[in-house]
């Protein structure tokens, strides 16, 4: 990793990653990254596809763990506990660090079973009244319940594309997380619930530390504070996004945002 | 060389003519092709509907019979029968010795010579005096008079009565007709009885409660093995050569003959373990070992088409991979790995091989009472029956052939029914 880029983009990181390799059998699919999240911004990863933007998000909350053939090497800790350690238990770090996919990917119940799902697993609610609650307000904060309100029966799959996705937030913000981890969050939706998303995570900044990959640069310039540039699995750049856009200090950053590649 | 010229050439060349000749030769033989592809499709489908009519309409036309019976009614006068038994002592209840004394074949013969004339005792089946014997314990009273008895009518009649028969057996119906003493009901005894030697008595409930109780054994055994097992192989095992072993195994224990799984049930269940030979549970405990690669191979199709995306989504709010096997996968999975289950148990139940080496092919009588209880199945029961010389037994086979199929025919409804009604939930 170039010197020029200071992995300590914030005096109060929410998670810290060290010298992170990951391999996909005898592939290096990311090469030595070193990067903060920070608490209170948004962090956007972007950079071309199979850049390994997306695999480094996964190892966030090891997800990568399902992929028999996928190791990964280095440090990676969620306020200073090392997540990868014994000791830390996989479900529960999933739970503190939720995930949005590419994909809407509700299950096929209805709206209610989708965002009671992971309160009812961890057993964050004591009894209905509790649990009607924390779905009422997980799907306010994902901005979906003045539209579904009346009909919490129906299946999740019944809705459209954008309520699916922040169907899906609603379900990631149930069980309370720390961190929330989008991978393309948009990739699959028109313009308009592209936007309802964008406005969304500017709302839940602050209260949720939150990573998102993305293709689409003028997406990362506009939803988050902190960007970081991934080309052929290195961290290129990292830095405030403002600068990454307006002055980035790498000719292949440079590149990559004026469209020259990519 | 690419100048814009040559370019403008290439590009600069007489416009389709999508009215010409061969373009609409060609248009013709696209249609006819498309013509031809219809009606080949449209036989292959009607040739195979033919086949399943023409099974269909032959099983019912000789089985109906089956399930009726000629009764030929037998009046008995007890002021002459040469029987004396005490009605009283019926009454009082203590009357089963002189029941047993009496001598009732004697008493129909006296009574068929008595009303049809020398021999006519032949026109009735063979057990037509056990009938008679427990008309008169339920009710002591006919003895006191003339009495009418309805009585099965012994298969030669039966036939000559349905259809054709030997010449003296439609001589008889000729004369029996014209005492107006021949009816056909429904043959009761062939839906609750048990297997018997005379063809107008031999009923089916005993292969079809064998049959039940071997499937019961088989869906237990079989169900939870076979749904654990893929769910393990699919959700939990590494991939390796193991498992690679495994699954070939597997799936060639599907395609090992059924006769072998009963030589092996026989040298390991019956001799080995000591289990009651003849009995539902060693049928069932066999089929199951059959049916169980079966339900696997189901069950890992029905698994591996559950999106990715549900898992990931179940792993992404925190839930174990137990919990994500229970909560989405199964549930997703579920209706095809029940089609597959019946699937396999329709195969178990037609099967008959491997049932005859564990002994189920012997003759049973009484239905069984419980799983251990010598017993034998519908197809091996149709097998017996068409081995019979008894000419009666050709529509009882019949008859049974037909209760297999509406067994087979509703287990196939359940599995649409039960798959509408889990696919509803996606």
């Amino acid at each position: 990793m170039p010197d020029s880029i200071s992995p300590t983009g914030t005096p109060n990181p929410k998670m810290t990653a060290r010298n992170v390799s990951v391999y996909y059998g005898d592939k290096k699919a990311i090469d030595n990254v070193s990067i903060d999240v920070d608490r209170d911004n948004v962090t956007a990863f972007i950079g071309p596809s199979g850049c390994g933007k997306s695999t480094f998000l996964r190892t966030l909350n090891r997800m990568n763990d399902t992929i028999p053939s996928a190791r990964v090497e280095g440090d990676i800790k969620l306020d200073g506990e090392d997540i990868y350690s014994s000791a830390m238990d996989v479900v529960q770090l999933r739970a503190r660090v939720g995930m949005v996919f590419q994909k809407p990917n509700p299950f096929p119940k209805s709206i209610y079973d989708n965002v009671a799902y992971g309160p009812k697993i961890h057993g964050l609610a004591e009894g209905k009244v509790e649990l009607d609650t924390i779905v009422e307000r997980s799907l306010k904060r994902a901005g979906l319940w003045e539209e579904v309100k009346d009909r919490l029966t129906d299946s999740g799959t019944a809705l459209s594309g954008g309520q699916q996705q922040r169907l899906c937030i609603a379900r990631a913000i149930a069980v309370d997380p720390e961190v929330i981890l989008m991978d393309e969050p948009c990739s699959a939706l028109d313009p308009i619930a592209t936007a309802k998303i964008e406005e969304l995570i500017h709302e839940l900044r602050g209260r949720y530390a939150i990573v998102i990959v993305t293709h689409n640069m003028q997406q990362a310039a506009r939803v988050s504070q902190r960007t970081a540039f991934f080309h052929l699995g290195n961290l290129v750049e990292y830095g405030q996004t403002t600068d990454i856009f307006t002055n980035p200090r790498e000719t292949r950053t440079k590149d990559y945002i004026t469209g020259r590649y990519g | 060389m690419n100048s814009p010229d040559a370019l403008d050439a290439a590009v600069d060349r007489t416009p389709t003519d999508w009215n010409a000749p061969d373009m609409q030769a060609r248009i013709r033989r696209r249609y006819a092709s498309e013509r031809r592809f219809k009606y080949v499709g449209l036989s292959a489908v009607a040739a195979s509907a033919a086949f399943l009519a023409f099974l269909l309409i032959v099983m019912i036309g000789n089985g109906i019979g089956g399930f009726t019976q000629t009764r030929i009614a037998l009046p008995v006068d007890f002021e002459t029968a040469p029987i004396s038994v005490d009605p009283d002592l019926l009454r009082s209840g203590s009357g089963e010795a002189a029941l047993a004394n009496a001598d009732f074949q004697g008493l129909v013969e006296y009574a068929a010579t008595a009303a049809y004339g020398p021999g006519a005792n032949q026109y009735f089946s063979d057990g037509a005096w056990v009938l008679v014997r427990r008309q008169i314990a339920a009710n002591p009273d006919l003895l006191l008079g003339k009495t009418v008895f309805d009585l099965p009518a012994a298969s030669d009649i039966d036939i000559a009565n349905k259809s054709e028969g030997s010449a003296e057996a439609e001589r008889a119906v000729k004369l029996l007709d014209s005492r107006h003493a021949l009816s056909k009901s429904l043959n009761v005894a062939f839906l609750t009885g048990g297997d018997a030697t005379d063809p107008a008595l031999a009923g089916i409930w005993g292969a079809l409660k064998g049959s039940l109780l071997t499937m019961l054994v088989t869906l237990v055994l079989a169900f939870p093995v076979g749904v654990l097992a893929s769910l393990y192989l699919e959700e939990y095992a590494a991939r390796n050569r193991l498992t690679d072993i495994i699954e070939v195994s597997i799936n060639n224990l599907a395609a090992v003959p059924s006769i072998i799984f009963g030589l092996l049930a026989l040298a390991v269940f019956i001799n080995l373990f000591g289990m009651p030979t003849s009995s539902p549970l060693v049928g069932g405990v066999t089929l199951a070992l059959m049916t169980m690669p079966v339900i696997v191979i189901a069950g890992r199709n029905a698994i591996k088409s559950v999106p990715p995306s549900i898992r990931d989504a179940a792993l992404g709010v925190g839930a174990s991979r137990v919990q994500v096997v229970f909560h989405h996968v199964l549930p997703l999975a579920l209706p095809g790995i029940l089609t597959g289950t019946i699937i396999g148990m329709a195969r178990a139940l037609g099967e008959t091989a491997p049932l005859l080496l564990i002994g189920m092919r012997a003759f049973i009588a009484d239905p069984p009472g419980g799983i251990t209880d010598p017993s034998t199945v519908l197809p091996m029961q149709i097998f017996l029956w068409s081995d019979e010389v008894d000419k009666g037994f050709v529509e009882k086979t019949s008859a049974a052939i037909i209760v297999l199929l509406v067994v087979l025919l509703s287990m196939n409804a359940f599995a649409v029914y039960l798959r509408n009604r889990f696919e509803k939930r996606w």
